[in-house]
């Protein structure tokens, strides 16, 4: 399925006009601004405009079908884009950047909530669902005839061509990167340049507060215009109550508008959705267990189940300047760990207000440090973590997220993180910041990295983060023990399916997105040709 | 949720003591930067939960001195160095749930204050080249 864009393409070297511009008259419903109810019909709806939705979207408007995207949170354009992390916080982020997980210790948990979800503010890292964990969808859970490496490839090699994935050109590969792929090379452990969606990246760095040169492939730039000039609609702040089931159908979707930001208006426009052929929910593992309880589904399985990517950050200071405000905000990476200790080893160059919160120290230590950020080099691990955690309703309606890592999860990030620190020390760092709980706020030397593999496993020793979720509506042959079948549809309501990372049955060891897209494109095809089949059955019969 | 004037008194003094500022170093002092304003704006965009956990984190750093340093006075009653010692010893408390709070007034502040010109300069970092995505109300709203 070959198309060509190159009609939607920005090119960079231009302040604009950048795709999420001049869009179809008509194409947008700003909940924000809805004043009237709306009711209208479609051939699907599809709940969420991330990675899944916007793809499953753009898949199924390609085949020729009406469709509609609902999006809880607004579209923030390109040429709105700023470099204050709170103002991207307050208006792109879920919870306004402070939602948690909650277990023996709390674990920040980072989603988009707007258009194009969390493909706004995250690094654009591709990397393919690894074969060992297809294999293990399949023997575990039976999935191999219909979700294997064969059946996703095509469309893997559509979404590499149309988003532009190629490895961080070295113009904007930045020193955080290069230091990592020198001190790795140097060790011979097998590093690369991260491969990303991408045209042109300029090296901003400033991929956590939305890519002001519209380079970065988001779906806020991609998919859903892309969608949109196909004749989809999108509803933009409009929050999915729920999808509605008669008879064992999914027949549309309740929403209601977000109304302005500041709240100045009470009364919120309902928008009804009906869905004449299915209804398909990518709102996110978190909200999509959710979204599913509140349309009446009882699923035994649904919030179970829940895995994520803990990752934890280790910052160094050079004797060279490094400037992580300028380069690929994540660059280069090492994979070869996966399969024998489960962790991934990465770059990530941070914006100042988050640097800060890692900067060691308060007071007049803090502001010495301050001087040193142009030195600061900051390298991750992300851990393939086997604790399960489940999703539930939170007090006041927001969702509430359980999980504790495992001992063995904790000592695996242990394990990265002092290799990680050695990595530094012998690629020449002054000091590095380990920022765990009971150990020097800085140590100096090589000889000190074995105080951080000393440290015990406790959780709340370490400060973890989280941006990859994965599972709480699991796919499976066995409704018993799963959400949705095989084929995406919700064992308990046809034409209800789901599309995003909540129907992984495990973790992935990598970056998701790429995965997601693919299995959202894979899902969307197969509803499309079944469709198609039965229009062409039901045309055939009435002839 | 909204801070009373006291309580955005106190997260001032406390935001200053673990972003106090420097003339030697050219970095702004956080009093100056709308604390109260800033915080009030997140205590409106934050869910509940979020907000409880911010206003508890300043309720605990402002009482600490009665339980760490046996005083009878909140933290805007201390000098500047026992003001210090008292969020010293509450960042190293042996108390997950203490220091993950002073965590949170650290991480608030980091959001104002590392974004401020002078330590975005000290930082060797230029201004802000864009306008704001959200207008901050520090403008309209008078700090207590």
């Amino acid at each position: 399925m070959s198309h060509d864009h190159d009609h939607h393409h920005h090119h960079p070297e231009h302040d604009g006009p950048f795709p999420d511009e001049a869009l179809p008259e008509g194409s947008v419903v700003d909940g924000e601004t809805l004043a009237h109810d709306v009711d209208e019909a479609f051939d699907y709806v599809v709940v969420g405009s991330g990675a899944a939705g916007a793809v499953a979207a753009h898949t199924l408007a390609k085949a020729g079908w009406s469709v509609a995207m609902v999006e809880e949170g607004p579209w923030v354009h390109t040429r709105e884009f700023g470099e204050r992390v709170y103002e991207a916080f307050r208006r792109m982020y879920r919870d306004a950047g402070t939602q948690v997980i909650e277990g023996r210790s709390y674990v920040p948990l980072i989603q988009g909530r707007c258009v194009g979800g969390s493909t706004v503010m995250n690094s654009a890292i591709a990397h393919r669902t690894p074969e060992d964990v297809l294999a293990e969808w399949d023997e575990r859970f039976g999935l191999g005839a219909a979700i294997n490496a064969r059946a996703l490839e095509p469309h893997f090699d559509a979404l590499e061509r149309e988003l532009n994935v190629h490895a961080v050109n070295d113009d904007v590969l930045g020193e955080n990167n290069r230091l990592f792929l020198d001190e790795a090379s140097a060790e011979g452990l097998p590093a690369r340049k991260m491969h990303r969606y991408e045209r042109n990246c300029r090296g901003s760095g400033r991929c956590v507060t939305g890519c002001p040169s519209g380079a970065k492939q988001g779906m806020n730039v991609s998919y859903v215009p892309w969608a949109l000039a196909l004749g989809a609609r999108i509803f933009c702040a409009c929050r999915v109550e729920r999808v509605v089931v008669e008879a064992g159908r999914a027949t549309g979707v309740l929403a209601h508008a977000s109304g302005p930001p500041d709240g100045s208006r009470k009364h919120k426009s309902t928008v009804k959705l009906h869905a004449r052929r299915g209804v398909l929910v990518a709102a996110s593992t978190v909200q999509t267990p959710n979204v599913l309880r509140r349309s009446g589904l009882r699923a035994r399985a649904i919030g179970r189940h829940f895995q994520c990517h803990p990752g934890y950050g280790l910052g160094g200071i050079f004797d060279s300047p490094v400037e992580m405000g300028f380069g690929a905000t994540q660059g280069a990476e090492c994979i070869a760990l996966r399969r024998t200790e489960r962790i991934k080893l990465e770059t990530i160059a941070m914006p100042p207000e988050l640097a800060a919160v890692r900067i060691p120290g308060i007071g007049h230590e803090l502001m010495r440090r301050f001087g040193t950020f142009s030195n600061l080099a900051v390298w991750a691990v992300v851990v393939r973590a086997e604790a399960e955690g489940t999703v539930g309703s939170a007090w006041g309606g927001g969702d509430k997220v359980k999980l504790t890592f495992t001992r063995a999860d904790v000592e695996r990030a242990r394990k990265g993180t002092a290799m990680l620190a050695r990595m530094m020390f012998e690629a020449g760092a002054r000091e590095v910041w380990p920022g765990i709980y009971g150990l020097p706020s800085v140590i100096t030397s090589i000889d000190q990295v074995r105080l951080i593999e000393e440290v015990p496993t406790d959780p709340r020793l370490w400060s973890f983060i989280t941006t990859h979720l994965f599972g709480a509506a699991r796919m499976g042959v066995d409704p018993k023990t799963s959400v949705v079948g095989p084929d995406f549809q919700a064992h308990e309501a046809r034409g209800l399916y789901v599309v995003d990372s909540s129907v992984f049955p495990t973790n992935l060891g990598v970056n998701p997105q790429h995965s997601i897209m693919g299995m959202s494109r894979l899902a969307a095809t197969r509803i499309a040709d079944a469709a198609r089949g039965s229009s062409t059955a039901g045309a055939t019969a009435a002839a | 949720m909204k801070l009373t004037r006291f309580e955005t008194r106190w997260a001032e003094a406390e935001m200053g003591v673990i972003f106090p500022g420097s003339s030697d170093e050219g970095l702004a002092d956080i009093g100056k930067l709308g604390v109260g304003a800033f915080l009030q704006e997140v205590m409106g965009a934050v869910p509940f939960k979020a907000a409880l956990g911010l206003r508890l984190a300043i309720w605990l750093v402002a009482l600490a001195p009665l339980f760490l340093l046996g005083r009878l006075a909140t933290i805007t009653g201390l000098r500047l160095p026992d003001r210090e010692t008292v969020v010293n010893r509450l960042v190293a408390s042996r108390s997950y749930a203490v220091r993950s709070l002073v965590l949170i007034l650290k991480t608030m502040g980091a959001l104002l204050y590392a974004g401020d010109v002078s330590v975005r300069a000290r930082m060797n970092l230029p201004p802000p080249r864009r306008p704001s995505l959200v207008p901050l109300r520090v403008k309209r709203v008078h700090a207590a």
